[in-house]
C-alpha cells in the first residue's frame, strides 16, 4: 500500500510539474465549458421563447437540455484526451531506464501498475472536480438542476474515464514508445465509440450469424436462431453506449460492472504484461 | 552473502551469459572486468532480479532472487549503467521517493537522504532538476539512490563513468569504505578502478569469466622473475652464454628492444649479478638492465586474448600457465 501511494504521489508530482495537466485540464475545461455555456443559452432561450406557453414552459427541463449533453461531451473529450493522460506511465519508464529501479526495489509489479493507475486517477479527478462547479453555479437561479441525476452522471463519467485510463495504461506498457502508446490506445477508444454506431444497423441475430457460419449445423443443433442481434453484442461493448443511462440518472448495475470490469482486466493485463516483458 | 551457481542467460540464439558461478562473501569488494558485451550488465542485472536468468540460480543472504524476490530486493542497492533517474523531479524529492519505494521507515527518510546527498557530495545541487545536473552529478545521484537505504548487497555498473578524476577518486574512496559492512560488486572496464577498490577481480569475456584473483595474485602472473637486459654491441653468443647461466630458465630477443633479451629467472632463483658479471667480463656493454614486470592492463588482454582464441599469445609466457589454470 505505502509504495503503491509513493508511486502514485510520484505520477500525480510528474503531472503537475510537467505542462501535461495543465493542457489536458485546460483543454478539457474550455470545450466542456463551452458546451455548458451553450447549451444553458440555448435553455433560456428556449424559456423566453415558451414562457407565455405554460405546457411547453413545463416540458424544458434542465437536466435534459442542459446537464445530460454535457456529460455526453465529456466522455468524447475523454477518449480524445485520456490516450495524452497515460501514454508516459510505463513507457517512459522503460525508455528512460527507470522500470530498471521500480523493478529492482522491493516493489511488485501489481503495486507498480496500481500505482501508475491512482496516479493517473487523481488528475482526472481534478479534471472532473472542477467542473462539479457548472452545476453548481446554476444552483441558485431559476434553472436549478436536480441534483441526483446529475451526481449520478458524474459516477458515470468518472467510471468511464477510469476505464479509459486503464486500457490507455495496458497500452503504456506494451511499448517503450510514448507516441506508439497513445497512437493505439486513441484507436481502440475510437473503436470502442465507432461501435456504438454499428450497433444500430447490425441486425442480424447471433444465431442466425452462427447458423450461417457453421453451415447450418447450429440450426439443426435446435439452438435457435432467435434472440439479440449482433448489434446488441457490438452496442454492449460500446464504452460510451453504456454512459447512457448514466446520463439519465439512472444507475443501472450492468453499465456499473462493465466499466468495473474493463478497468480490473485492464489493470490485469497491464500487470501481466510487465511480468512478461521481464522475459524477453 | 552471494551465491550465484551456474547460471546462463540466452537471448534468442546468443548466450549472453555462460554458466557463470563464484560466490562473494560478507564486506568483499569483488570487481567485474570486462571487455563491452562481455555479459558484465547482464550478469549484474540477473543478480538484481530485473532479469531472469535461462537456468541457474542466484542467492543474496540464503534468499532465491527468483523465489523470493523481494527478500532480495530489500537488501539490494543496485546502479544500473545508466542511472535511473525522473529528469523531470529535483535531487531531494528524487531520493526520498527512492528511499520511500526501498523501504525506508518513514521517520528514517529524512536523514538517510541527508546523509546520502552527503557522503556523495550532492549538498550543492540537492535543489536543482535532474534534468539540467551534470553527467557526473547525474551519476553521483545514481549512487546516492543506491546507497541511501545501506544495503548488504551494493551492485554497481561501472559507478565512475563519465566522472572527473577528483570525483572518481571521491567515489573509490567512498565505494571502499563500504567494505566490511556491506558487500559490493562493482564493474568497470577501467582497470586502474579494479587495483585501487577491490578486494578481488572477475575477468569476465564473451559471458564466461576467464580468470577469478585477488589483486595480487593478478599481478604475481605478470612478475614471474623476467628481466630485460640490452647490451651495446651485437653479441652473438651471447643467448646461448645467458642460458648456460644457473638460474636462468629462458632467454628470448626481445622484440621491441633491438639487442636486448628478455631473460626468464627460475622460480626463487635471482642471476641479475651473474649476468651483469657475465657481460662485463665478455665485454658486451651492458646498457641496461630491468625487471620485466607486466602491467594489470596487459595480463588482462593477454586473458581476454588467450580465452578468445585458445592459443596464449607467446610473448605472454609467464602469464601463459595461469591463464590456462584459470580457464580450466
Amino acid at each position: 500500500m505505502r509504495n503503491t501511494l509513493a508511486i502514485a504521489a510520484r505520477e500525480v508530482r510528474t503531472y503537475f510539474t510537467s505542462p501535461l495537466a495543465y493542457v489536458v485540464i485546460g483543454v478539457f475545461l474550455l470545450l466542456s465549458g463551452y458546451i455548458f455555456w451553450a447549451s444553458l443559452v440555448r435553455f433560456s432561450e428556449l424559456c423566453l421563447r415558451f414562457a407565455s406557453n405554460p405546457y411547453y414552459a413545463s416540458q424544458l427541463n434542465v437536466n435534459d437540455m442542459v446537464v445530460r449533453p454535457i456529460f455526453g461531451t465529456m466522455g468524447i473529450i475523454f477518449l480524445l484526451l485520456m490516450p495524452v493522460v497515460t501514454m508516459r506511465l510505463l513507457a517512459e519508464e522503460r525508455r528512460a531506464g527507470t522500470a530498471e529501479l521500480l523493478f529492482t526495489c522491493p516493489v511488485t509489479s501489481g503495486q507498480v501498475v496500481l500505482g501508475k493507475f491512482l496516479g493517473a486517477a487523481c488528475l482526472f479527478l481534478v479534471m472532473i472536480g472542477v467542473t462539479l462547479t457548472y452545476p453548481i453555479l446554476i444552483m441558485n437561479s431559476g434553472a436549478a438542476p436536480d441534483m441526483k441525476p446529475t451526481l449520478a452522471g458524474y459516477f458515470g463519467v468518472l467510471l468511464m474515464g477510469l476505464s479509459l485510463l486503464a486500457l490507455g495504461l495496458l497500452f503504456s506498457a506494451l511499448t517503450d514508445n510514448q507516441v506508439v502508446a497513445a497512437v493505439s490506445a486513441f484507436g481502440t477508444f475510437l473503436f470502442l465509440w465507432v461501435i456504438d454506431w454499428m450497433a444500430s444497423s447490425a441486425t442480424v441475430t447471433l444465431g442466425a450469424l452462427m447458423s450461417r457460419l457453421t453451415l447450418g449445423l447450429w440450426e439443426k443443433a435446435g439452438l435457435g436462431i432467435a434472440g439479440p442481434t449482433l448489434g446488441d453484442l457490438l452496442g454492449s461493448l460500446s464504452i460510451i453506449g453504456h454512459l447512457r443511462d448514466f446520463q439519465k440518472g439512472v444507475i443501472d448495475s450492468r453499465d456499473v460492472v462493465f466499466y468495473g470490469s474493463v478497468i480490473f482486466v485492464s489493470l490485469f493485463l497491464t500487470q501481466r504484461v510487465l511480468e512478461s516483458r521481464r522475459w524477453r | 552473502m552471494l551465491e550465484v551457481s551456474d547460471i546462463t542467460k540466452v537471448y534468442g540464439t546468443r548466450t549472453v551469459v555462460d554458466r557463470v558461478s563464484f560466490s562473494v562473501p560478507k564486506g568483499e569488494i569483488l570487481g567485474f572486468l570486462g571487455p563491452n558485451g562481455a555479459g558484465k550488465t547482464t550478469t549484474m542485472r540477473i543478480i538484481t532480479g530485473y532479469v531472469p536468468p535461462s537456468s541457474g540460480t542466484v542467492k543474496v543472504a540464503g534468499f532465491d532472487v527468483q523465489e523470493q524476490p523481494l527478500e532480495v530486493k530489500r537488501r539490494l542497492g543496485y546502479l544500473p549503467e545508466h542511472p535511473p533517474l525522473y529528469s523531470e523531479m529535483l535531487v531531494r524529492p528524487y531520493l526520498e521517493f527512492v528511499a520511500r519505494i526501498r523501504g525506508v521507515p518513514r521517520r528514517q527518510i529524512r536523514a538517510r537522504v541527508d546523509r546520502a546527498i552527503e557522503r556523495c557530495g550532492l549538498q550543492a545541487v540537492a535543489g536543482r532538476l535532474v534534468a539540467v545536473l551534470s553527467k557526473g552529478y547525474q551519476q553521483r545521484v545514481g549512487l546516492a539512490q543506491a546507497i541511501l537505504h545501506e544495503p548488504d548487497l551494493l551492485i554497481l555498473d561501472e559507478p565512475t563513468v563519465g566522472l572527473d578524476p577528483t570525483q572518481i577518486r571521491e567515489i573509490r574512496s567512498l565505494i571502499k569504505s563500504f567494505s566490511g559492512e556491506h558487500t559490493v560488486i562493482l564493474s568497470t572496464h577501467i582497470l586502474a578502478e579494479v587495483t585501487m577498490t577491490c578486494h578481488r577481480v572477475m575477468i569476465i569475456n564473451e559471458g564466461r569469466i576467464a580468470a577469478t584473483d585477488t589483486l595480487e595474485g593478478l599481478t604475481a602472473r605478470g612478475g614471474g622473475g623476467r628481466v630485460l637486459v640490452r647490451f651495446a654491441r651485437r653479441a652473438d653468443g651471447a643467448e646461448a652464454a645467458l642460458h648456460a647461466l644457473p638460474g636462468v630458465a629462458s632467454v628470448q630477443a626481445h622484440e621491441a628492444q633491438d639487442g636486448g633479451f628478455a631473460v626468464g629467472m627460475r622460480p626463487g632463483q635471482d642471476a641479475r649479478e651473474e649476468i651483469a658479471a657475465l657481460a662485463v667480463g665478455r665485454g658486451w656493454g651492458l646498457l641496461e638492465m630491468r625487471p620485466l614486470t607486466r602491467s594489470l592492463e596487459e595480463i588482462f588482454i593477454d586473458i581476454i586474448r588467450g580465452e578468445s582464441s585458445g592459443v596464449a599469445d607467446p610473448a605472454a609466457g609467464a602469464a601463459a600457465g595461469g591463464n590456462a589454470e584459470a580457464t580450466a
